[in-house]
């Protein structure tokens, strides 16, 4: 049980975040945050809450907190990369170094959290292709998404086609128009990925996100083999920037790629619904035409605003939430269709985001990410290397992911993965955990120890200039001189946007007093390992 | 840990307070037995290896004619992308214009000869026998989702038509064998996948490195046991569906993972070589290693999962392909040599799925997503040597080609499946049990196994 008690003076953003955290009545939307709603918020909107964004949101309501971070500019990453002290180059690690040092830090998270789940539906990878040493380019593709994130959906379809990170990812640079004479014909996996993946999905679905279904009660597909090979010609003659002969690109893979007509399929191309892009059209007309077409698709607004749900509040949405994302997908209410702002808000603000934790009826949140537990750790210890640089070598065994990199243009998992009979028959699905394996799930254990138990600054000798140090001593403190339950109240708050749950106080109690002589700050970050690694705090609610 | 099945209960009970590590070898000699009582256990041991390459690769390109008007219709079909300095092979049945090997796949070439290795040519994912005529008339029963790589890749790994709850007939198989299947008999170095989930079962997915140990719970002193008990704790069941699965898998991967070392550490130093910079090979090595223990761990039937991508060849196909395909036979040849220094080469049967075939037709430098393919299928007790099923015509426009050379399967993937289960030891009743589609086609077509 939660009782109020005297709040100590020694630590004022703690003394705040609890006080807040006990008024009895829930704010409103239109109320300020308390403490818990702006952690709860933090948890979907940012790579996690930390005492100092916990107070600061308090400032706002939850309308206006995301108004504040709407409007802030995109902390790009291109031009933050570092070359490793050994290196001349920068290498694909010091553009993983640069994302985790934004995530981090950077102001604009909301921003931030919103390019990462982009990132993880409109794929590109380094990963077994001829990107693996394009660092600079990923990142500039990163902050495509990030440039986007809050802008219109149409252009960033627009941005993300004519990438030439994509153009190599999905081999649409230098696709050419047919050659009969030797039977070769267009290049047909851009068109299919952007379908499948990046657009309208296999089957049509309604606004709530449910499939269509026929007299038969079958699901109806979305499109056809014929209309595969219909978007295939309309990405044809497409190539680097800075070309001057289309069969000799030059290597340019920042810029947006240009048309060459002559490449270009200059026949009619039949794409969906009985829709037929006359022949004789400029690459560039086709090419707009073909993604209006798709972008005015019904299934995409609900395709999409499903999948933005998933990954930022939870796996399993009502479908009147994923309806009433899907209507401000359609319509910001200014006429405008695909306004990702106005998408995100949507989203963060739903009654279902808000308060759906206190529900019962469906099983709320998320499975967290092995990157957002590794982030929000980070945070909330404000760990640091000596350095000031974040070289973590091992995310492949551990975390099983990694910015860009995923295995393939499908992800790292999929939105309708569900892990088990028992979850398939209740109807849930649960992502994120098509990347757990018996052995990631004690490597990312291990991970956690190391950057905790194992990372207690002041208590490592001799750190290394990149060992990441945690700073416990705060917590530490207010141990020593509050008591382990007002302790235990602040973990709650940073972990679980509130109480924690009283089976794991239990057992953090009895930890606590197991633990015997330690030092404060060791015991602290033995609770907070214990809090990281236990079932509860994986499920983001 | 309520979740736990029988027999892992007898390893936790036998386990005692001791810990398994403090187990003696000859311990460990006895689990077998206390755990094989009161339950009917298939004869001896048998291992299937699966082989999974990710993103649909070119296999028709890994079988070529070497002559005649076949090979010139190869030729125009496939262009810039034709194999022009294939291996040629003598299978024990001939076949019209020959039959040539990718020079990528030099190293299988001598087990092709030795017996080992058989090709299975013109196989699909298919739900009925599909004609062309059927398929132009719109009247084919077609697999859901041709040409999209996930949907492909679960027909080849589901083995039925999608079921919910959706599995995978490598579970489905050791769970028609076994009341309840110990988590050893099904074991993936590739992730998680749906060929190895099942009613109950689901892969044990550890990494080619092996399994690692907790270091938050390592020592033996009054604090370690205290870690050891409250991390029981913490995993324990949950009430919300997502959190109790999540507990499920932590607590299970800890009890597991100290079974799975516990045994590797008694494993023979294998002399057969691997290289170490082929992640297939590594993969494979480790499941050598795995079946080399596999006494201590009390199975008598396991199935293996295994993968690698890349395949996804719609570019750059003539250097792509033919360094992955190099990989794959590199790391098949070094496995089943390590199969034969442990003696069990007759046991272990390893072989290849992917998404689907690809068109004949070139979009420039690669190929695009097609259907029909080859697979290979190696083993000790695998009557090799030969091609079973049929090597489809790589001819533009022939009685199969649906268009730009994507091909109508002669084989289904299910019939390759039985014959598979039926060697693992699946008789006809489980084998259509097993694989419901089996009943439209010829379940008998393929004798791939000496008899």
């Amino acid at each position: 049980m939660l009782v109020v008690r005297t709040l100590p003076k020694r630590l004022v953003i703690c003394a705040l975040s609890l006080q807040l955290l006990y008024l009895p009545v829930a704010a409103t939307a239109a109320e300020k945050l308390n403490a818990a709603e702006a952690a709860r918020l933090l948890q979907q909107a940012s790579f996690g809450p930390t005492l100092s964004d916990i107070h600061a949101a308090g400032q706002f309501t939850a309308e206006q907190w995301i108004d504040w971070q709407l409007s802030m500019p995109a902390t790009t990453h291109a031009d933050k990369i570092e070359t490793l002290p050994e290196q001349k180059t920068p290498v694909p690690l010091s553009r993983l170094e640069t994302w985790w040092r934004i995530a981090l830090t950077a102001p604009d998270q909301l921003r931030q959290r919103v390019a990462f789940a982009l990132s993880e539906i409109l794929v590109v990878s380094d990963q077994g292709n001829g990107l693996n040493n394009r660092v600079i380019a990923l990142a500039n593709y990163y902050d495509l998404l990030l440039t986007h994130s809050f802008g219109n959906y149409r252009e960033l379809l627009q941005q993300v086609t004519l990438s030439p990170v994509m153009g190599v990812y999905l081999s649409h640079l230098g696709n050419q128009k047919a050659d009969v004479a030797n039977n070769i014909r267009p290049d047909e996996n851009y068109a299919r990925e952007l379908m499948q993946l990046f657009t309208i999905g296999l089957y049509q679905l309604n606004p709530d996100g449910s499939k269509k279904l026929d007299a038969a009660d079958n699901p109806i597909p979305t499109y056809d083999q014929q209309a595969i090979e219909g978007f295939a010609r309309v990405f044809t003659g497409w190539t680097s920037a800075g070309t001057t002969n289309f069969l000799k690109p030059k290597a340019d893979y920042l810029r947006p790629m240009i048309p060459f007509a002559a490449y270009h399929e200059p026949g009619e191309k039949r794409l969906l619904n009985g829709v037929v892009l006359p022949a004789g059209q400029t690459p560039q007309q086709d090419l707009q035409q073909a993604l209006d077409l798709l972008f005015a698709e019904p299934s995409l607004p609900p395709f999409i605003s499903q999948q933005l749900i998933q990954k930022l509040v939870t796996s399993n949405p009502s479908p009147a939430y994923v309806g009433r994302v899907t209507q401000v997908f359609i319509d910001n209410g200014q006429g405008v269709r695909g306004d990702l702002a106005a998408v995100v808000k949507a989203i963060l603000l739903d009654e279902e985001a808000r308060s759906g934790f206190a529900g019962v009826a469906r099983p709320f949140g998320k499975i967290r990410e092995p990157l957002l537990k590794t982030a929000h750790s980070w945070r909330v210890t404000q760990s640091a290397s000596p350095s000031g640089h974040i070289y973590l070598r091992t995310l492949a065994d551990s975390h099983n992911q990694a910015p860009l990199q995923s295995p393939s243009v499908f992800n790292f998992y999929r939105p309708d993965f569900s892990p088990s009979a028992s979850l398939q028959q209740a109807g849930l699905v649960a992502p994120e955990l098509q990347m757990l394996t018996a052995s990631n799930a004690l490597n990312m254990q291990n991970h956690l120890y190391s950057q905790t138990v194992g990372s207690i600054e002041g208590l490592v000798a001799n750190p290394s200039q990149f060992q990441m140090l945690a700073r416990f001593q705060p917590f530490a403190d207010v141990l020593q001189h509050q008591g382990l339950n007002v302790l235990l109240d602040q973990f709650g708050l940073l972990a679980f946007g509130g109480a924690m749950p009283a089976e794991l106080r239990l057992i953090l109690t009895d930890l606590a007093s197991g633990l015997g002589n330690i030092t404060p700050a060791q015991k602290a970050a033995y609770l907070w390992y214990f809090i990281l690694i236990s079932p509860q705090y994986a499920v983001q609610q | 840990m309520r979740h736990l099945a029988r027999r892992e209960w007898l390893k936790l009970a036998l386990k005692g307070s001791l810990g398994l590590a403090t187990l003696s070898s000859l311990q460990l000699g006895l689990l077998p037995r206390a755990l094989a009582a009161g339950r009917a256990v298939p004869e001896g041991y048998k291992a299937l290896v699966c082989v999974f390459l990710y993103g649909g690769n070119d296999s028709l390109n890994m079988l070529l004619p070497l002559s005649g008007q076949s090979l010139l219709d190869y030729q125009a079909a496939r262009q810039s992308l034709a194999v022009t300095d294939p291996i040629a092979l003598t299978p024990r049945t001939a076949i019209a214009d020959g039959l040539g090997l990718h020079p990528a796949l030099v190293g299988l070439e001598p087990l092709f000869h030795s017996g080992a290795l058989a090709l299975v040519g013109g196989v699909g994912s298919l739900v009925r026998p599909t004609t062309l005529s059927e398929v132009q008339a719109g009247k084919a029963l077609l697999p859901k989702n041709l040409f999209s790589h996930n949907d492909q890749q679960a027909t080849w790994m589901r083995g039925q038509d999608p079921h919910s709850p959706d599995s995978g007939w490598g579970a489905r198989l050791l769970e028609l064998m076994y009341d309840v299947p110990d988590f050893s008999s099904c074991i993936s170095l590739a992730g998680t996948n749906l060929w190895q989930r099942g009613a109950a079962l689901s892969p044990f997915g550890m990494s080619a490195a092996g399994v690692p140990e907790l270091t938050a719970l390592k020592g033996s002193g009054k604090r370690a046991a205290m870690l050891r008990d409250m991390q029981s704790r913490l995993f324990s069941a949950q009430q919300h569906p997502l959190a109790d699965q999540f507990a499920l898998s932590h607590s299970q991967a800890q009890s597991r993972s100290a079974i799975v070392a516990t045994a590797l550490s008694q494993a023979p130093v294998l002399q057969t070589e691997f290289n170490n910079a082929n992640p297939l090979a590594l993969q494979l090595q480790m499941v050598a290693k795995m079946i080399s223990v596999q006494s201590l761990l009390g199975v008598g039937r396991q199935v293996f999962f295994v993968g690698i991508g890349g395949f996804d060849t719609h570019d750059a196909q003539n250097s792509v392909q033919p360094a992955l395909l190099g990989t794959v036979a590199e790391a098949l040849s070094s496995f089943y040599r390590a199969t034969v220094e442990l003696g069990l080469s007759e046991q272990v049967t390893s072989f290849t799925m992917s998404d689907f075939g690809r068109t004949l037709s070139s979009n420039g430098d690669g190929t695009d997503h097609g259907w029909a393919g080859n697979q290979l299928v190696l083993g000790g007790a695998v009557n090799g040597g030969d091609l079973y099923g049929q090597l489809l015509p790589q001819r533009l426009g022939s009685p199969v080609d649906m268009g730009a050379g994507r091909l109508i399967p002669a084989l289904s993937n299910s019939q390759l499946f039985g014959s598979l289960a039926g060697w693992f030891g699946a008789d006809q009743t489980a084998q259509q049990l097993l694989l419901p589609e089996l009943s439209h086609f010829d379940s008998g077509a393929l004798s791939l196994f000496k008899s």
